[in-house]
């Protein structure tokens, strides 16, 4: 059902668009500009989504779910964090499509898990605690990162790999944090001659 | 209603009536070779293609960043591909029992695997019986050579001549002069890259501008020359420098994209069949072009003997038709067409057509993979970014074993591929430890800092390693499916665990970190280099085919792919594979202008 809806009635400025496609198609307006809009949505449900209902996650876990990306990866005075690059919407989109149990349940679970831990560690819910607090306890659950075994280090994994391969794969870490160079037209190929 | 509209139309391409002069089975490396050699000779050709026609351009979307893309390059849920593991404890048919809607072969689980989805087979329609084997197939226009990894290398009498050199197998029936001829002619007419470097085992080509090395790639050169080993820039099948007789093609602008995705050039500066081959054969008006064509037997003239057609199914309806040809070539893929000619069974030819030998499907080889490095280059950690990806290729690392030396352990050799430097992905994300600010500098400082590379070594040609035809399992069309006995042998582990010491000796020489070191053997197939199951020879008792590709048993029949080899080599096969075809076709239409086919 909340897929459902964030398909067809998204909102902010996605529904702009949606109500501008429609307008445009009434009126007659060109396709190739209609078709230029439909990216502009398929950009939009893959880099941003936060106010709008999570697909995947509650409101709650959605929250928690940012801030850990962005622990993961923080904002530094190099480039911005995973917060800016809206990790969380990408593994809530990639998630809430799954057809496949495994992950959906590591994920509920694990978010669980940072609770009872963060309850466990310092007495209360995990975003009510400090900055150091939060580190604190990732620390711990990152301790066996190579040959994770209890639940809470098998989800650091998964959380990491995700949040890894939405920042990397996004706009703000391919160019400003990676400052990559390629995938452009060469007149001459870059390096050193074989000699 | 359009589908079955488009059916008909590209059925009735094909004239039912009329006899060919020759039938090509396949439109890829060789397939798409025979095409342009038989048709510039001036023969009328039908090409029968088994898979669809694709708008690879639509496919490819080469320079379309990760973030444009919904799924980052992903393909949807349902689709799977095959893991490693998967692999080796499983038993093939793997897709069967699958709850995902589409199984593919693990190349689907490289780069951006949704933009090449539609090239490589769906698993659950192709399944095969047997030993583990990661069979990688494209049914389409082109077949494999629309992802192929463009390493272009010549073979040199050390594999041709193997035999004399260490006492195993067989030597070809040709020596290295016998096809230089024709590998120059396959540099010229497609283009490509390399660096001369006069090294007897490893052949130049007649090379288009080069690709140059990084500062990683450069150390290791350098570094081994003291070991008398030799790392050149990648040969790669691309033209770099353009081919005015081409209009199909573009020259390489270095944009990178083969590395970023399974494979794909949409400029097709890097050789694929359609453009290289087939379409400038289909201007020259001899060519007819038939798709969506499953080649189920080549038919036999009762009096004769002789091949008199192909018999095949239409993909999209199912409905068989035959079509019928003076001269019938196979080039299928070297598993294809063995299972061609093992179905294609008369009373004239029980065992199959051409196979009085019983060597069909048999002396089936390839290249192991596996052991690999990666090491750390550390001069360049912390260092300004710099551009090392834009290029179609790295390098290569030529065999250096067994060549006037005798191992003790092993016979033949092996080579490396490789590559170092930034990419688009940092590949060093997921194995760098922690998380938070310390965590995303180490990313960033070491992303461009490792250079990695993996041994392709040969397998020795062995008639117990084979293919046969399953007795009960089909295809989504009903056609007999293979069944796989084959295994890796002694000699071939015996030379991974060398491929593992030397690599580890050739970083340690050129002062990079090693950082990770494997010995672990991939399952039989991972290559994509099978090559073997219908061998030329000169002895029509333990070989299929003579020098020309033309079967023993029956004059009429050629086949001009993989499956001719006599033995594997350890350089990728492809250019081979195209020369020999060139040269086998220059003498099938001679000969069929002397009427003595």
């Amino acid at each position: 059902m909340a897929e459902d809806q964030n398909e067809t009635n998204p909102v902010g400025r996605d529904e702009e668009s949606e109500l501008s496609r429609r307008e445009l198609l009434k009126l007659g307006a060109s396709a190739a500009f209609a078709v230029a809009l439909t990216g502009l949505e398929t950009n939009a449900l893959a880099e941003s989504a936060q106010g709008r209902a999570p697909l995947f996650f509650t409101r709650e876990e959605f929250a928690l779910v940012d801030e850990l990306t962005e622990l993961i990866i923080p904002a530094d005075d190099h480039s911005p964090g995973a917060r800016a690059t809206r990790a969380a919407d990408y593994i809530d989109f990639r998630l809430s499509e799954s057809l496949e149990e495994n992950p959906k349940t590591l994920w509920r679970n694990g978010l669980k898990r940072i609770e009872e831990l963060s309850q466990e560690m310092h007495g209360q819910p995990f975003l009510k605690s400090s900055r150091e607090q939060r580190i604190a306890l990732l620390t711990r659950i990152s301790q066996n990162e190579t040959k994770p075994v209890k639940s809470e280090e098998l989800f650091f994994n998964e959380l990491k790999s995700r949040t890894a391969r939405a920042y990397y794969s996004s706009k703000i870490g391919i160019h400003t944090e990676m400052e990559y160079k390629g995938n452009t037209y060469l007149k001459e190929f870059v390096g050193y001659d074989a000699t | 209603m359009t589908l079955i509209r488009l059916t008909r139309q590209s059925a009735a391409e094909v004239d039912l009536k009329k006899t060919y002069d020759a039938i090509v089975v396949g439109s890829g490396a060789a397939g798409g070779m025979a095409a342009h050699v038989l048709t510039a000779h001036g023969m009328k050709v039908l090409m029968l293609e088994a898979g669809k026609k694709l708008d690879i351009d639509k496919e490819l979307k080469s320079t379309e960043w990760p973030y444009e893309h919904k799924r980052r390059g992903e393909m949807p849920p349902g689709f799977h591909a095959l893991s490693l593991n998967e692999y080796n404890i499983r038993q093939p048919p793997y897709a069967a029992n699958s709850k995902a809607q589409h199984v593919y072969s693990y190349v689907q689980g490289w780069g951006g695997p949704d933009y090449s989805k539609n090239i490589v087979v769906d698993e659950k329609d192709h399944p095969y019986t047997g030993t583990n084997y990661a069979w990688v197939r494209a049914r389409l226009l082109g077949g494999k050579t629309n992802i192929w990894g463009r390493l272009a290398l010549r073979l040199s009498d050390l594999d041709f001549k193997a035999k004399s050199h260490d006492d195993y197998g067989e030597d070809w029936p040709i020596s290295y002069k016998d096809i230089a001829p024709y590998y120059d002619k396959v540099d010229l007419y497609l283009g490509i890259s390399g660096v001369k470097e006069n090294v007897a085992h490893l052949p130049d080509s007649i090379f288009q501008r080069p690709i140059k090395l990084t500062y990683a790639e450069n150390k290791l050169r350098q570094s081994i020359k003291k070991m008398n080993r030799l790392l050149t820039p990648y040969r790669a099948g691309v033209t770099t420098d353009g081919l005015k007789h081409n209009k199909y093609r573009s020259k390489c602008f270095g944009r990178g994209a083969c590395n970023r995705r399974t494979g794909g050039c949409d400029i097709h500066a890097a050789f694929d069949s359609p453009t290289g081959l087939i379409m400038p054969a289909m201007d020259t008006g001899n060519l007819t072009l038939r798709t969506n064509a499953i080649a189920r037997e080549v038919t036999i003239d009762k009096k004769t003997g002789k091949a008199s057609g192909v018999a095949f199914i239409d993909a999209e309806t199912g409905r068989t038709y035959e079509a019928k040809a003076k001269v019938v070539v196979i080039a299928a893929s070297t598993l294809e067409s063995a299972r061609l000619m093992l179905l294609s069974k008369s009373d004239a030819h029980p065992n199959g057509i051409g196979n009085s030998s019983s060597h069909v499907g048999h002396n089936f080889c390839e290249h192991i993979m596996g052991p690999h490095i990666t090491g750390l280059v550390k001069d360049l950690v912390g260092k300004p970014r710099t551009l090392d990806d834009g290029k179609p290729g790295s390098f290569y690392l030529a065999r250096f074993r067994n060549l006037n030396e005798r191992n003790p352990k092993f016979i033949r050799g092996y080579g490396f591929e490789g590559g170092s430097g930034t990419s688009i992905y940092p590949g060093n994300a997921g194995s760098t430890p922690g998380f938070g600010s310390s965590y995303k500098k180490s990313v960033r400082d070491y992303a461009g800092a490792f250079m990695s590379m993996g041994a392709f070594g040969e397998v020795l040609a062995r008639y117990e390693n084979y293919v046969d035809i399953d007795p009960s399992v089909k295809d989504k069309w009903g056609v007999p499916v293979l069944r796989f006995h084959y295994k890796f042998g002694d000699n071939e582990k015996k030379m991974a665990d060398d491929m593992a010491d030397t690599a580890q000796e050739m970083f340690t020489e050129a002062g990079f970190e090693i950082v990770d070191l494997s010995r672990r053997i991939l399952t039989e197939g991972w290559s994509i280099h099978e090559l073997g199951t219908a061998r030329m020879g000169t002895d029509p008792k333990t070989s299929v085919l003579n020098q020309f590709e033309q079967s023993h048993d029956v004059k009429n029949l050629f086949v001009v792919d993989g499956s001719a080899f006599a033995s594997a080599s350890c350089q990728n096969p492809t250019w081979t594979i195209m020369a020999l075809a060139w040269r086998s076709c220059d003498y099938l239409a001679d000969q069929f202008k002397k009427g003595s086919l």
